[in-house]
């Protein structure tokens, strides 16, 4: 074989054609035919989802304080360190500020706030004061759970003490100032209308007034603010300073929304 | 929310009981109960109880699906990670078509006197 028919034979050149053969037939096969399908289903709605509201029982047995009437046997005081540790909530069997609440950010804000100026000047530990009706919340620094005891006896003490003595527990001045309920209500609904409402729109949020306890204003987050991770942000950091801005006597903002209520909360 | 390694339920019905299963829903899903005792008939003990081993998100008592279910008392003990086992009771309730109970609590927060 010579060099061109080898080359010839690698790239398939000059390959003999087979000679057609006319008697080749191609033999049709019968293949059995699938029946015909079946009519689909009529079709049939689809399981409505209902979703049931999650309710609440009493839990038994917690060992709270109840309140009593002021003035009647010894101070009772409970604490309760919050599972963080970062805070602790002393129950009062008397009232520290009736029917009201207030927060101290810290020993500059209590000026003329007896019993806060008091705890505050225990010493660097207490970082900010809540007041609400009967209870009392120290929020600390770098504190576990059980590191809580030796300064809540010293809270306990400043607190029995104060109650003991008689004297205001809370700023004269600023009860003298606080404004009633119904012109909270109507300032705090003035906001919600003309400035968050409109804001939390964007993100089929609303924001509804449930009501005014004192200076307490409770609240509910709802569309899509409702189970949204940011919820507590928006309302630290937008809805509480709005409403402060316009309420100066102001205490706490309660959210009193379900967020992990319904199917799917936040996306609806 | 923990990991939930084990439970038990004990459910003392009032006056007007449950003729159906009763359903514990863990995260959206029934749960098989086991070591199953008593009813749910008026005035019965009913005690179940299930290892999860899943992390807790919802865990609720459905309603029946026709009626009332008056529950006058819960007790659950609870073994979840990072907190050890632990015992909740819950008080009187009633039940119905539209409702479900949080069985979900918190190993509750230790409180001294001061």
């Amino acid at each position: 074989m010579g060099f061109l028919d080898s080359v010839k034979k690698v790239f398939g050149l000059g390959r003999e054609e087979l000679p057609y053969r006319k008697d080749w037939t191609v033999e049709e096969q019968e293949y059995p035919r699938p029946p015909p399908a079946a009519p689909p289903p009529p079709m049939q709605a689809a399981p409505r989802i209902t979703s049931r509201r999650v309710i609440e029982a009493p839990v038994l047995g917690n060992g709270a304080t109840e309140p009593e009437s002021a003035g009647n046997g010894a101070v009772k005081i409970k604490a309760q360190p919050s599972r963080s540790g970062l805070e602790c909530t002393f129950l009062v069997n008397r009232p520290i500020f009736a029917g009201h609440s207030w927060a101290f950010s810290g020993a500059e804000a209590a000026s003329g706030w007896p019993l806060a100026e008091e705890l505050f000047a225990l010493g660097d530990e207490i970082v900010s004061l809540v007041f609400h009706d009967t209870t009392l919340t120290v929020k600390s620094r770098n504190k576990r759970p059980d590191d809580w005891l030796a300064l809540a006896r010293r809270v306990g003490d400043v607190i029995r003490r104060k109650i003991e003595s008689g004297g205001p527990l809370v700023s004269e001045r600023a009860l003298a100032a606080m404004p009633s309920e119904e012109e909270i209500k109507k300032q705090i609904q003035e906001v919600i209308e003309k400035e968050i409402n409109p804001g939390v729109a964007s993100h089929e949020g609303r924001v509804t007034l449930l009501g005014v306890k004192g200076n307490t204003v409770s609240i509910h987050m709802g569309g899509g603010c409702q189970g949204c991770s940011s919820a507590a942000y928006t309302l630290k950091m937008g809805i509480e300073g709005s409403f402060r801005r316009a309420v100066p006597f102001l205490g706490l903002v309660l959210d009193e929304t379900d967020h992990a209520a319904g199917v799917n909360p936040y996306f609806r | 929310m923990p990991r939930l390694n084990r439970f038990t339920i004990r459910i003392h019905t009032g006056e007007k009981g449950l003729s159906g299963p009763v359903q514990c829903k863990f995260n959206g899903h029934v749960l098989p109960l086991e070591n199953v005792s008593g009813g749910t008939g008026s005035d019965e003990v009913y005690e179940g109880s299930f290892s999860p081993l899943s992390f807790i998100h919802g865990f609720t008592l459905v309603g029946p699906p026709a009626g009332e279910w008056n529950i006058r008392r819960v007790d659950l003990s609870y073994d979840a990670e990072g907190m050890g086992p632990y015992e909740i009771s819950l008080g009187e309730v009633t039940l119905d078509e539209t409702t479900e109970l949080n069985l979900w609590k918190e190993k509750p927060l230790p409180l001294f006197d001061v």
